[in-house]
């Protein structure tokens, strides 16, 4: 028995042993390394770096769902932002009357059932139809809910949770509180993840993706599949939408929109679609880039000399959001589109073996 | 009954606009199966670009639409020619997120002109004075967006039908393989097909230009009202587009002259559109004209 520890591949002989989530121990011991770091990270940061983390790993639950839909089962959802929104407006609703464990759920549970009744058309058509019925939902979705009284057309709703069993949430300890929240969510969110698609399901959902004739022929529901699918996605943007509103303390339309749908889709893509890896990576570079784009363009109006420099009429600051977000798309769809997924691929296949050679 | 006419009247000329803008959607999908989400980027450029030439350069009104339209046929091209040609035979995602990422790449460079903020007007050449008939009222404008769109499907119609590029885009359209056995140059109709959906969406932004004025955010807000439309007429259907276009902005005056009214805060129009593009893709998914994809394993 070779040791498992110096084990540098995959070995797997049965396919009990293919259906094992993790291939060698050493996967086993960066995935704990990566949690403690996780869990550690936010006692050395400030409230505003964990402000961000929050909003990434919230992101991170939405695009799993994404990579579900969309990387999975390859059909386009323009339309995570609204079922984001679905969940969120739904926790706004119930969270006077019922603990914040069971209206999480419950958002997640009425996002899955809108996400199903917006892939009815998947029974009948595919890809390209299917990303114009979820922009469709997105739009009606932004629509209504402006026009809807009881959820404040559209402008801030409060959510307010001041203690959980006892414990103090207060301005101080807002963040790092949901931190933990929000982690141990997507945790659980990653593990269902996995199962769900390691198994017979998960294999239907490639197999309907790449031919679902033959999909059907070999005896599989594709409408099912795909509708099952689009339920999934959503019930991941539901749950994300349920945090988000309690985190932000507030729900308001302007965070479930069109242009944080087609967010979503890069970070999936930037990321690398149909990966846990990417599901992260992809939130955590959109959103440090948007960052660090605002951060640029402040200083562009803080300096004088650039200012001179600019003609009238020309507002660099807001230019720069779009311009570099669109390049981002463009320019890893181009020159990689694995997404960062593969350059973690490259590092790790690079360490699997080191310090030798091979 | 007069005001329903007059809503009548006013939603053709909207719809025209849609129609304009959608026959150029129509082309790129119909030839290369690419859904284009910049295409209100592109009705945004070609008529900030005519603003530019006729206000800044004094050039006459006439000479700077033709050169407005050239040119964004040109971006056409070169957008084909730069960033899809190397995205054959991708999935269909990866297209669709390139078109997506240009469009934001697109508005951020207007942003970098005047045009990103504010509102703008062509100087103006058509007579101010509405048109009276019968109790209803015609503006110029919108005359000249019903000629406009009546005057490209009669250019598309002889292209189609009667020139060798045209025929050879329907021959790419219907078959690659067959159409690139016989010597036809599947490339090349590719980027024609983007610079004439440049060309036609250049028209579509002057024309809204000249009926309600230019503000970036409302010239790509068209961008999105075409998908509706096509979707009714058949995403490949020509003929289609303008029915799909015309129907679609008619139901959007209706809905604002009857269905505001009930509803707090209005603006029944601008949701309209995609109400009607979810109960299609409900009820009747290839629209009224395309052709019902049968496939084989």
């Amino acid at each position: 028995m070779r040791n498992p520890w110096a084990q540098t591949g995959n070995y797997r002989t049965s396919y009990e042993q293919d259906t094992t989530i993790f291939a060698t121990y050493r996967e086993i011991a960066s995935v704990v390394a990566l949690l403690v770091a996780l869990l550690v990270l936010p006692q050395l940061l400030e409230r505003s770096q964990v402000l961000t983390l929050n909003f990434i790993l919230i992101y991170a639950i939405a695009v799993l769902g994404l990579n579900i839909t969309t990387g999975y089962a390859g059909l386009i959802s323009v339309g995570q932002a609204a079922f984001m929104g679905v969940g969120a407006y739904t926790v706004a609703l119930t969270a006077p009357y019922l603990p914040f464990y069971l209206t999480i759920p419950l958002g997640a549970a009425v996002a899955a059932a809108f996400g199903a009744i917006v892939g009815i058309p998947s029974l009948r058509v595919k890809h390209l139809y299917l990303a114009l019925a979820t922009l469709a939902f997105q739009e009606i979705f932004v629509w209504t809910v402006g026009r809807m009284p009881a959820l404040a057309q559209g402008a801030s709703i409060p959510v307010e949770m001041r203690n959980f069993l006892g414990y103090e949430i207060g301005f101080r300890n807002h963040n790092h509180f949901w931190y933990y929240v929000i982690l141990f969510t997507l945790v659980l969110m990653v593990i269902a993840w996995r199962n769900l698609l390691r198994g017979k399901y998960g294999r239907a959902l490639v197999a309907v993706r790449d031919n679902d004739r033959a999909a059907d022929a070999m005896g599989m529901d594709p409408g099912r599949t795909k509708l099952m699918a689009f339920a999934l996605g959503a019930l991941y943007a539901g749950v994300a939408g349920g945090l988000l509103a309690y985190f932000q303390r507030s729900v308001v339309i302007e965070e479930f929109t069109l242009a944080k749908s087609v967010g979503f889709l890069a970070m999936a893509i930037v990321g690398g679609l149909g990966t846990v890896v990417g599901s992260l990576l992809g939130p955590a570079f959109i959103e440090y880039l948007q960052l660090s784009m605002e951060r640029f363009s402040e200083w562009i109006k803080g300096s004088q000399a650039i200012q001179q420099i600019i003609p009238p009429g020309v507002d660099v600051a807001s230019a720069l959001l779009p311009l570099s977000f669109g390049l981002v798309i463009v320019l890893f769809l181009m020159f990689e589109p694995r997404g960062l997924y593969n350059w973690w691929r490259l590092v790790r296949s690079y360490f699997r073996t080191w310090p030798f050679k091979y | 009954m007069s005001d329903f006419f007059q809503f009548l009247i006013s939603g053709i000329a909207v719809g025209s606009i849609y129609a304009l803008a959608a026959l150029g959607f129509v082309l790129i999908y119909k030839s290369s199966r690419v859904i284009n989400f910049a295409h209100g980027q592109l009705i945004a450029i070609g008529a900030f670009i005519a603003y530019a030439l006729a206000a800044w350069l004094k050039l006459p009104i006439a000479l700077a639409l033709l050169a407005a339209v050239l040119a964004t046929g040109l971006l056409g091209f070169v957008v084909e020619r730069v960033f899809l040609k190397r995205l054959v035979g991708q999935p269909i995602i990866s297209v669709i997120m390139v078109t997506i990422g240009l469009a934001s790449v697109l508005d951020g460079l207007m942003y970098l002109t005047p045009f990103g903020s504010g509102n703008f007007s062509y100087p103006a050449f058509l007579p101010q004075e509405p048109l009276r008939l019968a109790g209803i009222t015609v503006s110029y404008p919108q005359l000249l967006a019903v000629g406009f769109t009546a005057l490209f499907l009669l250019l598309f119609g002889w292209f189609f039908q009667r020139s060798t590029l045209g025929i050879s885009m329907r021959a790419v359209a219907d078959d690659q393989m067959a159409s690139m056995s016989v010597g036809v140059s599947v490339e090349k109709v590719f980027a024609l097909a983007w610079a004439v959906a440049g060309v036609t969406a250049a028209s579509a932004g002057m024309v809204v230009g000249t009926v309600s004025g230019l503000n970036q955010d409302s010239l790509i807000a068209i961008g999105l009202a075409v998908f509706p439309a096509v979707i009714l007429g058949g995403l490949d259907s020509i003929p289609g587009a303008v029915v799909g276009g015309i129907t679609i902005g008619v139901l959007q005056n209706l809905a604002a002259g009857y269905l505001n009214r009930f509803v707090p805060g209005g603006g029944t129009e601008l949701v309209i559109p995609f109400v009607v593009l979810l109960v299609v893709l409900w009820f009747r998914p290839h629209g009224l004209f395309g052709t019902e994809e049968i496939e084989r394993v």
